[in-house]
């Protein structure tokens, strides 16, 4: 069974962006989220095998929402997107249980090669 | 694996759109309250603007976008630098790029942002002391192919394969210590967080010593030839570091050895795979539709229901022993397509604030202009509206606020003179009221002359000296819809672009609006717009004129009487009706619509409505009823044909054309 993917953008563009990738790679996107909110609660509905999270968005921050993820979930695999000049913010995400992240813009077959890496073959 | 972009762009186009124009939204309420709300959401959408832009290849706009980044960043820890000349700066670079968004929507190069993008540059370097980082760009378009995905990387051990048993069974004593070596490809671009990860996961396994570089300069990015070693205490064991390590991209472990040869300890527990599956993962509660498409459903569903009607009509000829079941099956029918028809204007409503939320720009832009200070507030913009309202009301809305600004607040000066504050107030409040939405748009500034407004229109011979005479103050403050009439001594850049009071009036009513004017001397004015919630559905009085019927929008007849030929008064040539205690000129529709008048005896039939210049009574032949009908459009010619707003079709497969009165009798 394909791996089953949770993408947490708070822009459409980026969340289909994102979603093709994985598609291509053999994932399956079994849910979206456009906030932090959004993105615990759709985890603890959907269980992902993985997720993306955006860091900057509403209501509630990316690296909030990992925080809160990995506490409900110890195996969550967290996967932070991120840009340049965000470092700072990964390495608190990453504090908070972020699994790995990705940066900005992205390239399908770098994403694709860190998530691989991750949670293994689609 | 090329990812072909074009099929982002549309998406691309609408949410920049929506990110930059919350930008300005935010910028100007920042500078109004000079609290620091906003400033998170202005940097996430200039945040936004960057990535999207960046990953589209476009990099003049990821560029500017990030500079705008940076300034709001900024601006974050410091909110006193944020002054009027960079909010300005702020807002033409928002400006800027949206209009290089709607270059990239039309495939046209995008518009120079040199000298803007050198002046962020500048300012940020005299905030910041340094000069602004590149911005990074997908070269999306650029690139002809993508390089081949890299060779699978080594298999990352799934957690139940880390769990060796032999290892297991010989944990004893303290952990063992590992010397390990690592490398940060150099591809790596942001490799300090990159080696942060790897201190992070190796943290997780146990003891980290003697870490080189140190952590501090690790996070910093200052690594070496990307060269990082440590000695770890872990009871995870060789492979669970490796395991450990394999799954992070971009690190390649150059040595393993253990410094300490102790067999390993059991793992940490390992986790169970979830299992839990979830039935049908719930879609997306709302999609993006395209407005032609609502249109085209909706024009659709209008035409089921004249189809419905005509199916009804038809049926009256068949025998009566079919009816029964020919009208049930057509009252289900009928039942079927007007909830379709119900649910699709749902879909269409929309609310208010799609074109609200651009008045705060436009009133900081035409107060600056104009040397006044205004505050403008907007309070009930989360009411709906059919958009093909809305589309025609952003216009006008934006005109009566350029008005209120540009002839009603006074300078400050005047203000202090009248003992009025400083800042001039301007209100647009929406509200329902049953079957309408009202928006008020509503100024405290010098209020307007109905004795110059009478003046104007009569030097314009508009209207006669007696009319004149005659007209309450309430009606010589619709004069000011008249073409020409205008009170303002000059006629500034800002109002006077053609689009005049009328054509707002006109543009109001076209949607079957009305619109009113209070206004009190050295008070303000109140502009009042009563709008139906949707135009689709109209409620028509139907008239016969000759062998033609002609609808009339109820929302605009006063009433109807009929009276005979003898009783009506004449004034010159003209007959006048008389009608709730004053006379009112008579209009026979036959002359206005150029069909024969049918002669006629005994008492006929009136339709008073309301006309630019007051109310008229319009002479019918026979008035057949009150539909609720589908309004269409009408298509070339016909829509040139000054007087026709619409058209429908009865049941009877019967076309009819609706009447835009005023424009008739102006025609």
């Amino acid at each position: 069974m394909a791996k089953r993917v949770l993408v947490v953008d708070d822009a459409i563009f980026m969340r289909n962006m994102i979603k093709d990738i994985f598609s291509s790679g053999g994932f399956e996107v079994v849910g979206e989220a456009a906030n932090g909110l959004e993105a615990v609660e759709k985890y603890k509905e959907l269980k992902p095998d993985l997720t993306t999270m955006d860091i900057v968005m509403p209501f509630k921050s990316g690296i909030e929402a990992t925080r809160e993820i990995v506490k409900h979930d110890t195996n969550a695999v967290v996967i932070m997107c991120s840009a340049l000049g965000q470092e700072s913010l990964v390495m608190e995400a990453i504090e908070a249980g972020a699994a790995d992240f990705i940066v900005k813009p992205f390239r399908a077959e770098d994403v694709l090669a860190v998530v691989k890496k991750v949670v293994g073959e689609a | 694996m090329p990812v072909d972009m074009s099929k982002y762009l549309s998406l691309f186009v609408t949410e920049a759109t929506e990110h930059l124009e919350s930008l300005g939204r935010d910028l100007v309420e920042l500078e109004k309250t000079g609290g620091t709300a906003s400033i998170d959401s202005m940097f996430r959408h200039a945040h936004s603007v960057k990535g999207m832009a960046a990953s589209m290849g476009f990099e003049v706009a990821a560029t500017l976008a990030h500079r705008v980044e940076d300034l709001v960043d900024a601006v974050r820890s410091d909110a006193s630098l944020l002054d009027r000349e960079l909010v300005d700066l702020l807002l033409s670079t928002t400006d800027t790029l949206l209009s290089q968004v709607r270059a990239a929507a039309e495939g046209q190069p995008p518009e120079d942002s040199g000298p803007i993008e050198r002046q962020l540059s500048e300012r940020l370097a005299r905030i910041t002391g340094r000069s602004p980082s590149p911005t990074k760009v997908a070269q999306a378009t650029a690139r002809p192919s993508a390089p081949p995905v890299p060779p699978a990387a080594p298999k990352a051990p799934a957690p139940a394969e880390k769990e060796n048993p032999q290892e297991r069974d010989a944990g004893l004593g303290l952990p063992p210590r590992f010397g390990l070596k690592v490398r940060i490809a150099q591809s790596c671009a942001v490799p300090g967080v990159r080696a942060f990860l790897v201190h992070k996961r190796l943290s997780g396994l146990g003891n980290v010593f003697d870490l080189k570089p140190a952590l501090e300069d690790l996070k910093a990015g200052r690594i070496p030839d990307g060269l990082v070693s440590l000695e770890l205490e872990t009871s995870a064991g060789e492979a669970g570091v490796r395991g450990a390590l394999g799954n992070i991209s971009e690190v390649e472990v150059l040595s393993l050895k253990p410094v300490v040869f102790t067999a390993p300890s059991p793992p940490a527990p390992m986790p169970s795979p979830e299992s839990a599956k979830v039935v049908g993962h719930e879609a997306a509660r709302t999609v993006r539709v395209r407005t032609e498409l609502l249109d085209y459903f909706l024009d659709t569903a209008g035409e089921l229901l004249l189809a419905t009607a005509r199916i009804r009509e038809v049926g009256k000829a068949l025998p009566a022993r079919s009816q029964p079941s020919l009208d049930e099956a057509v009252d289900r029918l009928h039942g079927l397509v007007k909830d379709l028809h119900d649910k699709v204007m749902k879909a269409r409503m929309t609310p208010l604030s799609v074109i609200t939320d651009r008045l705060p720009r436009a009133a900081r832009d035409i107060a600056r202009r104009r040397e006044r200070d205004v505050d403008l507030v907007v309070t009930g913009a989360d009411i709906e509206l059919d958009r093909a309202i809305l589309d025609d009301l952003a216009d006008p809305l934006l005109h009566l606020l350029r008005n209120c600004i540009d002839h009603g607040i006074e300078s400050p000066e005047e203000r202090a003179a009248q003992k009025k504050g400083a800042r001039g107030r301007v209100l647009v409040s929406v509200r329902r009221a049953r079957d309408r939405v009202v928006v008020e748009i509503e100024d405290d500034g010098r209020g307007m002359d109905p004795e110059k407004l009478k003046a104007a229109a009569l030097a314009r011979g508009l209207i006669t000296a007696e009319v004149a005479g005659r007209l309450s103050d309430a009606e010589a403050y619709t004069l000011c819809c008249l073409p020409g009439v205008s009170t303002a001594r000059d006629v500034s850049e800002i109002s006077g672009r053609g689009v005049g009071m009328d054509a707002v009036k006109r543009a109001v009513e076209s949607v079957g609006g009305t619109l009113e004017i209070e206004s009190e001397r050295g008070r303000g004015t109140r502009f009042i717009l009563k709008l139906p919630l949707t135009v689709a559905v109209v409620n028509l009085l139907l008239v016969a004129v000759g062998e033609e019927i002609f609808g009339l929008p109820i929302a605009k007849v006063i009433g109807a009487v009929e009276a005979e030929a003898g009783t009506l008064s004449r004034s010159r040539e003209a007959a006048l009706l008389p009608y709730a205690g004053s006379l009112l000129p008579v209009h026979p529709m036959a002359d206005l619509l150029g069909i024969p008048d049918l002669p006629r005896v005994g008492p006929r039939p009136f339709v008073v409505m309301e006309a630019e210049s007051g109310r008229v009574a319009l002479a019918v032949d026979r008035l057949l009823g009150q539909e609720e009908v589908v309004l269409k459009a009408l298509s070339r010619p016909l829509d040139l044909v000054p007087g026709l707003s619409g058209v429908t079709i009865l049941g009877t497969g019967r076309p009819v054309f609706i009447l835009d009165v005023p424009r008739l009798l102006a025609a």
